[in-house]
């Protein structure tokens, strides 16, 4: 038989008769799909932005040779290089990390670029200085002249002919902006090199060398002869390694916006169960007449098709919305900072679209695979007669545990491809064994309660007893996104905790001077030693500790690694360290490494590494691991005195003060501000205000899941009415029977609120138990596996407990309102056959 | 008819729908009915027989006239007083039995009296009384869909005069059943209810049925009389 025909004729009116069914169940699939195709479309604008954005900046050289040490290389090579016959032409680049101070005083990172103006147009013409209106032709050639993008024209409110103050110390130096250059991004300047050698200390140094090779020519022949320092890189190196630091952040966010998708699927599956349960005399019939147990689950399914591809095209139209606000209110960012200064245009994807349509409507259709399974079982003859016109959905009780053992086994697994993906598939197989349990849970649990004396306490005890099944149908969506609701508030509880305490340990301190937010600038925005020692003599102050931080580049295909040089006396006291510090061995020096180092680099305590210092590589011995929140990419911690002794680098960074008892914290500041000469240039900041600081960043970051728990709840109830609805409908002559009797309303209602309760009571305790099982999957796979740091796991059982009481109450409720339908429909209709 | 001193009372009973000047479903309906008498009423289809038990149940409102139970009048008394009334004088026995599948076969019949909160001994006593007195001896633990049509009749019968109700009001009891348990049913019904002293109005088809009953009534549009 035709299923469209079939669709036309049975489906159609049913849909009509239901609408608010159909609709829910549509709309869930459509919130899922807007939500992860929006996450979709703003990470790949992003991306797309930045990497068009590093493109311009770098060019589009045949090849790059990258200088790995900080300081730059030393430039007799770039000689060398213009005597190679396959080197067509060379661009010499020194890059400089620093702060510029806008018009209204605050400070603003920049990207100082030198380039030969000469070359450049070959290979970077973004990078290309146009001179202002009235400067002269050759200020790209002067030394003290600077050219901004449009960002670092926006950010500093500067205009040509103003002065360019670049941080360098705790001085600044001058340069006068004398036009623009196209490169979009972050906040850009280009110099001439010779400048940017002589101000910044690069003097005889390059960080880079951009190449047009000659026809025919290799840029891996050019490998063989590069001299110690120098290094071939690919030209999208930053491009790729922002893609790849920022991946496990854009699929975890992925994931969380999939919940919504998952949640959803659940609500198809009890509209369609409760849907053919409905229908079930009718479908008998139509076997009776012939149709085969084959056209009614494609039937089934061809439905399920139908309202997947509605909420599939509602969902990807709704999410470009919300990627296109987003991207217009949030910067593309979505809390992560992986693209600094980014301010992306939307890049709508078809193929991206076509796959998270897709999605949806395989959601839809897994959500309507085992109400398809039941058509197809249905015994026509009997189910005519009204035996076997229930719900009964395969699987024994075995499959629920064997899913949960599934779940727990995939838990163990190895992250594939850096990410955590058999412990996305466990927690996925864990919701799905847990509500297939909920049956046999609920048989356990109430099969403990004695028979009550109370008829409608009775009435709504026995139903509850007798129609298991048909709990698991009811609350299925309220046990997967309660479940994940817990699952995400022990994870960001566990995590703001973990966050709280670390805090505690790594600011013992009053207060913190800080020259620069991240170590990629800390060459040039440093703290003189002699300064460390002003302050020390400043009246109030007890104690400084000074600290330097530097980037480390271990592997160019990652982000650099940040290499802390503080006092160390004693480590177990010192550092959040997760186990006790080995004990030195040898004369290399000890280091202690963050937990990504760890798991980054496969390196653990007791094991030698080498870090990539300038002149010379230094072999030391890692000594324990410790706990660091702030930098996700890797930290080492060293004393400072001995990175001192081993470097002969004596500038600092940060400064941890403690004051004398009953010192004042403002009168020390302004000490503190006065010793700096140029206190724009450095970040003051007590302990209180950092950590309320960190803290509120951090519920801000986590804000978002925040909303997500509320859409999956409230899906979760919306399965609830959506199965309430209809079995209310369906028991309409048992109303009308329980009126016969001499019920009141609101006494039916009473016993539907009832059954509500006890079904939604054993959903929260699943999705109780089941979200504690989850969320140790999160805590203790999934954020090692993408982030590389743990936590402990902390369970809020007051928060635990008032979610569970407000779905408890919330499903009840819902129950309840369900029922008053039917309850308020005239009992004599309800028996009206009968009469 | 004649006002006798029945225990159910019925007089100028009359149905209209919309307007008052709208044409009746039934109108000037009136007969009694005493303690432990049977009266059968049959009607055309479409006569209004099924609106003159929901008048008499108090679950729909007459346009005209007075029913009256053991004295007390239904008139003006509101949903959840009626419930009430309902739950203490009435019992019911429809024709697609409506037991209810996830009670037990004695919690379905023990249902009247728990509502009463009668105490659970007694209830437990009387059930299984009132079990054995139907034939449905030993089968109180089963569940309805284990039973025949024809004890699935037996336990709404059961239910229907388990809390000692004045008035029984039965519609087609045997409309589901084959002749042979149908004759069996209506003779239990028909006895139970004398044994218990109850009223009972039987609306149904059969004539095999009505010929039970102690009295035989025919409903038209415009009044009741003997058949």
């Amino acid at each position: 038989m035709n299923t469209a025909l079939l669709l036309r004729q049975l489906t159609w009116p049913e849909w009509r008769a239901h609408p608010l069914r159909q609709t829910l169940a549509m709309l869930a699939v459509a919130l899922g799909v807007a939500l992860a195709f929006s996450v979709h479309l703003i990470n790949q604008s992003a991306l797309a932005e930045f990497s068009a954005a590093v493109r311009a900046a770098n060019g589009e050289p045949d090849a790059t040779l990258a200088c790995a040490a900080r300081g730059g290389c030393d430039d007799a090579f770039f000689d060398v290089l213009a005597s190679i016959p396959s080197v067509r032409l060379a661009s010499a680049v020194v890059e400089v990390e620093s702060y510029a101070l806008a018009a209204d005083g605050q400070r603003v990172a920049l990207k100082l670029v030198g380039v030969d103006a000469l070359q450049v147009a070959a290979v970077a013409p973004a990078l290309l200085a146009t001179p202002a209106a009235g400067r002269d032709r050759l200020a790209a050639l002067d030394p003290d002249s600077v050219f901004l993008n449009a960002s670092a024209q926006q950010r500093l409110g500067l205009q040509p002919g103003d002065t360019l103050r670049v941080q360098q110390g705790v001085q600044t130096i001058g340069l006068t902006v004398a036009g623009r250059v196209a490169a979009g991004g972050a906040p850009l300047a280009v110099i001439d090199i010779a400048g940017a050698q002589r101000h910044f200390g690069y003097i005889g140094r390059l960080t880079r060398i951009d190449l047009r090779l000659a026809p025919g020519s290799s840029a891996a022949a050019l490998a063989v002869a590069l001299p110690a320092g120098w290094r071939l890189a690919a030209a999208d190196d930053a491009v790729q390694r922002v893609a790849n630091v920022s991946r496990a952040y854009r699929v975890n966010l992925t994931v969380l916006a999939l919940v919504a998708l998952f949640v959803g699927a659940f609500l198809v599956y009890s509209v369609l169960a409760l849907s053919v349960a409905q229908r079930t005399p009718g479908l008998a019939l139509l076997g009776v007449l012939g149709l085969a147990a084959g056209e009614r689950q494609r039937l089934v399914l061809a439905e399920c098709a139908l309202l997947g591809v509605a909420g599939s095209v509602l969902g990807v139209a709704a999410g470009t919305v919300l990627a296109q606000a987003a991207l217009r209110w949030m910067a593309g960012d979505l809390g992560g900072g992986y693209f600094p200064g980014v301010a992306p245009t939307l890049a709508f994807s078809w193929p991206g679209a076509a796959a998270f349509a897709a999605l949806g409507t395989a959601a839809a259709l897994v959500g309507g695979w085992l109400p398809a399974r039941q058509a197809a079982r249905l015994v026509p003859a009997q189910a005519l007669k009204g035996m076997g016109g229930t719900v009964r959905h395969g699987g024994g009780a075995w499959a629920g545990p064997a899913l949960l053992i599934a779940g727990c086994a995939l838990a163990f697994a190895p992250p594939i491809t850096g990410l955590p993906i058999a412990a996305y598939v466990s927690v996925a197989v864990l919701l799905v064994g847990g509500i297939a349990c909920v049956p046999t849970l609920l048989d356990a649990l109430l099969s403990r309660v004695r028979t009550p004396r109370s008829p409608l306490a009775l009435l709504a005890l026995q139903r509850a007893r007798h129609e298991r099944e048909g709990a698991t149908v009811a609350v299925a969506g309220v046990v997967a996104s309660l479940a994940l609701a817990v699952a995400l508030t022990i994870m960001v509880a566990s995590f703001r905790d973990g966050v709280s305490r670390w805090l505690d340990q790594v600011l013992p301190a009053d207060l913190y001077v800080r020259t620069a937010a991240s170590s990629a600038a800390s060459d040039q925005a440093f703290l003189p030693e002699a300064f460390e020692a002003r302050v020390a003599r400043l009246p109030g102050v007890a104690r400084v500790e000074a600290s330097r931080t530097r980037p480390l580049v271990f592997d160019t295909a990652r982000p650099s690694v940040s290499l802390v040089a503080r006092p160390i006396g004693d480590a177990a006291r010192d550092l959040p360290l997760l186990e006790p510090p080995l004990a030195p061995q040898g004369e290399a020096p000890g280091v202690y490494i963050s937990e990504a180092v760890a798991a980054l680099y496969a390196v653990q305590p007791g094991s030698a590494m080498t870090l990539p210092l300038e002149p010379t590589p230094l072999r030391v011995q890692v000594l324990g691991v410790w706990r660091d929140y702030a930098r996700q990419f890797g930290a080492i911690a060293i004393d400072r005195a001995t990175y001192q002794r081993l470097t002969g680098d004596y500038r600092n960074n940060d400064l941890a003060i403690w004051l004398e008892p009953g010192a004042s914290l403002d009168a020390v500041q302004t000490a503190l501000r006065a010793a700096a000469g140029e206190p724009t240039l450095l970040d003051f900041a007590a302990t209180g205000t950092l950590r309320t600081m960190s803290l509120a960043i951090f519920d801000r970051s986590f804000a978002v899941t925040y909303y997500l728990q509320a859409v999956a709840i409230a899906i979760g109830l919306a399965g609830i009415a959506a199965s309430f609805s209809a079995q209310v409908l369906a028991r309409r002559r048992e109303f009308g029977l329980l009126a016969h009797l001499g019920l009141t309303r609101s006494q039916i209602v009473g016993v539907v609120a009832g059954e509500g309760a006890a079904w939604t009571a054993v959903g929260a305790l699943a999705g109780l138990a089941l979200g504690i099982g989850v969320a140790t999957v999160l805590v203790h796979v999934v954020n090692p596996q993408s982030f590389h740091w743990t936590m402990e796991m902390l369970l809020p059982w007051g928060r635990l407990a008032a979610l569970a009481a407000a779905v408890l109450v919330a499903g009840s409720a819902t129950a309840a309102f369900s029922a008053r339908a039917a309850a308020s429909q005239d009992a004599v209709a309800a028996v009206k056959e009968d009469w | 008819m004649e006002a006798s001193t029945g225990l159910l009372r019925v007089s100028g009973l009359a149905k209209r729908y919309g307007a008052a000047d709208a044409a009746a479903v039934f109108e000037n309906v009136s007969f009694d009915v005493a303690a432990g008498e049977v009266v059968a009423i049959l009607g055309e289809s479409g006569v209004g027989k099924s609106t003159l038990l929901n008048c008499l149940a108090g679950l729909d409102t007459p346009s005209a006239g007075h029913v009256t139970l053991a004295g007390r009048a239904l008139e003006g008394l509101d949903e959840k007083a009626l419930a009430h009334w309902r739950r203490a004088q009435v019992g019911f026995v429809f024709q697609a039995f409506h037991v209810l599948p996830h009670l037990t076969v004695a919690q379905n019949v023990a249902l009247p009296l728990m509502l009463l909160g009668r105490p659970a001994v007694a209830t437990a006593q009387r059930v299984e009384g009132l079990l054995n007195a139907v034939g449905l001896e030993g089968l109180g633990e089963r569940l309805p869909r284990t039973l025949s049509g024809g004890q699935l009749q037996r336990v709404a019968i059961a239910r229907a005069l388990v809390h000692r109700p004045p008035l029984v009001l039965a519609d087609e009891p045997t409309g589901n059943l084959d002749p042979t348990t149908a004759e069996r049913v209506i003779e239990l019904l028909a006895k139970q209810v004398r044994a218990e002293g109850a009223a009972c109005v039987l609306v149904t088809h059969s004539s095999a049925a009505a010929a039970r009953a102690d009295r035989v009534l025919r409903l038209h549009q415009h009044g009741i009389g003997p058949a």
